[in-house]
């Protein structure tokens, strides 16, 4: 399955550079948001990679996008700037709502 | 008291008929409980690999993004995004599935990654050493990205089952089965009252006759 970058300007070339050549520069959130639409309409993308700053602002209406499929997987990392503080850390929600308590991972 | 369910009979087929349903109800609330106390103890093996996941993946991109920045200023940026068009193409992702207890989860197998100058698919005459090191940083810091999605995924898939068991575990304690009790204890008491109305009854009657 293909791997794909919705990202900044330079870390779409970083990951061309390691040999994921499908990587689309977006500018603003919405841009990105209307690509990955378009790639979970592919089927044979098996994952996506974004940064932080974009999934950030978009988290609601990717997820729901991805929701009831098991294929692209997203993934968020951070961009060169390094990682953000986000407004609320998804994978501590997670574990608050499946373990039932506040569980500090890291 | 819990409520009772509606439109049952006092009979004492109805009767038999609900204590085998207390008997399955019971059961499976066990058997659920046990599955999601499973699925907290694999959550938490996995939660201890997702933390390791994330520090090694933000730690490659950090240091791949730092010797991108070196190659950009040796080269300049045109060529580097040059060098990037150049590149040759990885093969991509092999996906498959496997379960954990019952879930779901994607497995993601990367190809190598890691390639020899030769193999990237740039020339090298006029390309820096610092531009190999960005590749190279790169390579790495895809493999760690890669498992880390993964990893993330199975939490994800993971987590949601957990919630999921929770309420039908939660749904089976604390209504169905005092709701099924409650009739059951309805039904005993309703028929026991029949019971003595119609000793009452024949008692009465015995005393009617033997009067006459």
């Amino acid at each position: 399955m293909r791997i794909s970058v919705i990202a900044d300007f330079d870390t779409v070339v970083g990951f061309r550079l390691a040999g994921v050549k499908e990587g689309y520069v977006v500018e603003s959130p919405e841009e990105a948001l209307e690509r990955l639409r378009e790639l979970v309409r592919q089927e044979d993308v098996g994952l996506v990679i974004m940064t932080e700053r974009l999934v950030d602002r978009i988290r609601s209406e990717a997820e729901r996008l991805l929701e009831k499929r098991s294929f692209p997987l997203l993934v968020e990392i951070p961009d060169k700037a390094g990682p953000i503080e986000k407004k609320v850390d998804p994978m501590k929600e997670l574990v608050r709502r499946a373990v039932g308590v506040d569980i500090k991972i890291e | 008291m819990a409520d009772l369910i509606e439109g049952v009979n006092p009979t004492r087929m109805e009767l038999l008929k609900l204590k085998t349903k207390v008997k399955l109800a019971k059961k499976g609330h066990r058997l659920l409980k046990e599955k999601r106390d499973a699925l907290i103890m694999e959550f938490f093996n996995i939660l201890e690999e997702a933390k390791g996941a994330r520090r090694q993946a933000e730690a490659r991109l950090r240091e791949a993004f730092a010797a991108l920045i070196l190659a950009q200023a040796s080269m300049g940026v045109v060529k580097v995004t040059q060098c990037a068009y150049a590149a040759k193409e990885t093969p991509g992702i092999e996906t498959y599935t496997r379960s954990i207890m019952g879930v779901r989860v994607p497995v993601l197998e990367l190809q190598e990654t890691s390639r020899s100058v030769i193999e990237r698919g740039y020339g090298l005459a006029d390309t820096t050493s610092q531009l190999d090191e960005a590749a190279a940083r790169f390579e790495e810091a895809l493999a760690a990205v890669v498992q880390l999605a993964e990893v993330e995924r199975s939490i994800k898939l993971l987590a949601k089952e957990i919630e999921s068991t929770k309420r039908r575990v939660n749904a089976l304690e604390n209504v169905l089965i005092p709701r099924l009790e409650a009739t059951v204890k309805y039904i005993k008491m309703r028929l026991d009252e029949m019971e003595r109305e119609n000793f009452f009854k024949l008692k009465r009657i015995k005393a009617m006759i033997e009067a006459r």
